[in-house]
């Protein structure tokens, strides 16, 4: 049971950032509920190779006979991290160009495109 | 040629050649129609409901009026869901998983 | 080194390459620029169709990154941890749609796009996201598709909303985005979730492991969730519209391929990867957001007055056309696999229908948009007597598009009404209603904007523009004229790929 906690909190996380995608106008805060999910994920592969007692996968240091975590989900999670960034960027950048043209972060106002 | 569409078949060739058929059939009902027929006159002008002014044009708002609004109190509803609200549509998203996770994990 | 077989790599590595080298060739010369681009474009599609023959005639290509020879899909001791690329018929017929979409758009935006407007902007983001797109359609395994899935969101979306000096272009962009990146870390969770419980993401060998557990269906229902959002099917279609309205013409119908490319996604991972662990209950709701999606986004644009986002519902419509064709043959192929593969090559060959008839439309309107000046159908009207080859090309567009004989959309259509009816007369009703609804909006469109007294004297449309639509529109006509050469060469292969070519695929990626 205990060994499952790290996968609650991933999905407390993702709750919650779908909590504030949901509910929150402001955009810049949509953005960082995206990242909250975002973040829940990648724990959550980090998780899913973590060995009990594993050290760092690196042959060269390791000992003969020493467990080692999961690689592969480490670089998953860094190729989703890489991914995240420019997603994050772009939508940012997105959101400064908004407010630049409606001066205002308010989702409820920026609805130029409906219906 | 012919495209077998399960119950059916479908060869656009044999359409095309029946549309000539059914062409040619009209073009002899033309030629037997009124001979009395003036070029150049009133007659040639486009009735627009009545409209006598020079270059009156039926934009696309006007045309099929009636059907659109026929179909506009089902249409604004749907249109009031189009909100342009980016939480509405994460809203949907949030719909269609908690529909699909009950067939998979309920009806299947 | 053997061209043919390192193919599918190149495919996806030389617009991937050949696309960052753009802005520095511009930062040179934007001539030099512009045969840079031709030479990318024609070795990306030289290279797809090089695929896409060996795929037909010799069959599913595989390609091992990292490998001493790049058949050798399995490291020693049998377990496949190596990235694979996997070309099936349905992938090569995918690539060869996107080497359509995507030359026709670079032919035509070499005198739609204004160069001190982000044109070299432009052509970088379209040609990453014809690489991404290449990408999704050949990888064959599940993290790399989530990569190349969010390879083309980002160039989609900058595409979208890359004219910062409007606001409209950047508004829909964001909320592109936001869906985008949202139904991508789900499809990253499903992802996660598959290998914390089988320790791979090969595709073949997720495939053959797969047993239906509850973890399996939870990932089954992120990915559907995530890959109908990318594909745009209703309720999920909010972002389509704006994206396809303010968009400019050359990337709507990059976009277009992109949704369609997600579709494959999806049919994918519902036949190959679930195929042998297959619930009818998925298939009735892939038929239920099918028939909803194509009733509701025609209903939709009964009423748009924006030239743009009409077409842009009209192009959502189509999907739900695909989406119930192969949600019936997923429904049906067990019980009845005869009508089953009608249904799926339907679904597959309106894709095909689709991005050359709702491209040539987008394009029209494009076209519209740059000799009027503006898109909103209250304002326009006669421009059928100037632009006499556009008016031409929109009337042969819409007409396919809603399916009139002898025209393209036409064959596909009649496939998916006939094997939809088997499942419920009621969904061919629809699917006919939805088309009458279209044939309805698209000449309201026509008669608003091409017909009645001259308004103004609109500018004349540059040549490379109406070639490119004449590519398209020729597209219209052949494939509707000859739709029996084309299913049975291009298309049943491509269905048989999904549903008698698991196994095969199976074999092709893990070797036994």
């Amino acid at each position: 049971m205990i060994g499952n906690t790290p996968f609650v909190v991933c999905m407390v996380l993702v709750l919650l950032g779908l909590w504030a995608l949901l509910f929150r106008r402001n955009l810049i805060k949509v953005v960082i509920g995206i990242k909250i999910v975002e973040n829940g994920v990648n724990l959550y592969l980090v998780a899913t190779g973590y060995v009990r007692g594993g050290i760092v996968p690196i042959y060269t240091y390791a000992p003969p006979d020493a467990a080692m975590v999961l690689p592969t989900p480490q670089a998953l999670t860094l190729t989703s991290i890489v991914i995240g960034l420019a997603t994050t960027a772009l939508m940012l950048a997105f959101v400064v160009v908004i407010h630049r043209h409606k001066k205002t972060l308010d989702g409820r106002k920026v609805t130029e495109l409906s219906g | 040629m012919t495209l077998l569409t399960g119950h059916g078949f479908w060869n656009p060739l044999l359409w095309l050649a029946a549309a000539a058929g059914v062409t040619l059939l009209a073009l002899v009902v033309w030629s037997r129609g009124r001979r009395d027929y003036t070029r150049g006159t009133d007659r040639e002008l486009p009735f627009l409901s009545g409209e006598k002014m020079e270059g009156a044009h039926v934009g696309g708002g006007h045309l099929y009026w009636g059907f659109v609004e026929g179909l506009r109190p089902y249409v604004e509803r749907l249109r009031a869901l189009h909100s342009g609200l980016v939480n509405d549509y994460v809203g949907w998203l949030v719909v269609i998983l908690a529909v699909a996770f009950l067939i998979v994990l309920v009806g299947g | 080194m053997n061209l043919a077989a390192h193919a599918p790599i190149l495919a996806v590595a030389v617009p991937l390459l050949g696309a960052f080298a753009l802005p520095l060739w511009a930062k040179l010369r934007p001539s030099l620029r512009d045969l840079w681009l031709v030479l990318v474009a024609g070795a990306t599609a030289a290279l797809t169709v090089l695929v896409a023959v060996q795929v037909y005639t010799v069959g599913i290509q595989v390609y091992t990154l990292g490998g001493a020879w790049p058949l050798d899909t399995l490291a020693p001791g049998g377990f496949p941890i190596r990235i694979v690329l996997a070309v099936d018929a349905l992938s090569a017929f995918m690539g060869l749609i996107t080497a359509l979409v995507a030359v026709v758009g670079f032919a035509y935006a070499w005198r739609y796009l204004v160069e001190d407007e982000g044109k070299t902007l432009a052509l970088t983001l379209g040609t990453l996201l014809w690489a991404g797109m290449l990408g999704m359609a050949f990888t064959g395994d599940l993290f790399n598709l989530f990569v190349f899935f969010e390879v083309t969101s980002i160039a989609a979306c900058g595409l979208v909303g890359y004219r910062t000096w409007a606001s409209r272009g950047p508004e829909a962009a964001f909320k592109t985005m936001v869906m985008y990146t949202v139904g991508g870390l789900f499809v990253l969770l499903a992802i996660a979730l598959l290998y914390g419980e089988y320790g791979a993401l090969n595709l073949a060998y997720l495939a053959r492991q797969i047993t239906g557990s509850v973890v399996d269906r939870i990932a089954l229902a992120l990915l559907l969730g995530g890959l109908l959002m990318k594909a745009g099917a209703v309720p999920l279609h909010m972002w389509a519209p704006d994206a396809y309205g303010e968009a400019p013409a050359q990337a709507v119908i990059l976009l277009v391929a992109n949704t369609q490319i997600s579709l494959y996604a999806l049919f994918r991972v519902l036949f190959t990867l679930y195929g042998g662990v297959a619930d009818p209950a998925i298939g009735w709701l892939v038929v239920a957001l099918g028939t909803l999606t194509l009733l509701v986004a025609a209903l939709m644009a009964v009423v748009q007055m924006d030239l743009g986002r009409l077409v842009a519902f009209g192009a959502v419509s189509q999907i739900g056309y695909m989406l119930l064709g192969v949600g019936v043959g997923l429904t049906a192929i067990a019980a009845r696999p005869a009508y089953g593969l009608v249904a799926i090559q339907g679904g597959i060959f309106h894709m095909l229908n689709d991005a050359v008839a709702i491209g040539l439309l987008f394009l029209a309107v494009g076209a519209v948009e740059k000799a009027a000046g503006n898109r909103n159908l209250a304002n326009l009207g006669g421009l059928g007597h100037d632009l006499t080859w556009t008016t031409g090309f929109f009337l042969l567009g819409s007409l396919a598009l809603a399916g009139i004989p002898p025209l393209n959309g036409f064959a596909s259509k009649l496939m998916i009404y006939q094997s939809s009816f088997l499942l419920s007369p009621i969904l061919s009703a629809l699917a006919i209603l939805a088309s009458i609804l279209l044939l309805a909006v698209f000449v309201k469109a026509f008669q608003g904007a091409f017909l009645g007294p001259k308004l103004s004297q609109p500018k004349p449309v540059p040549v490379p523009m109406l070639v490119a639509m004449g590519v398209l529109a020729l597209g219209v006509l052949a494939l509707g004229l000859f739709p029996e050469l084309v299913v049975r060469h291009l298309v049943a292969p491509a269905a048989d790929a999904l549903w008698t070519g698991r196994d095969l695929y199976l074999r092709a990626v893990l070797g036994r």
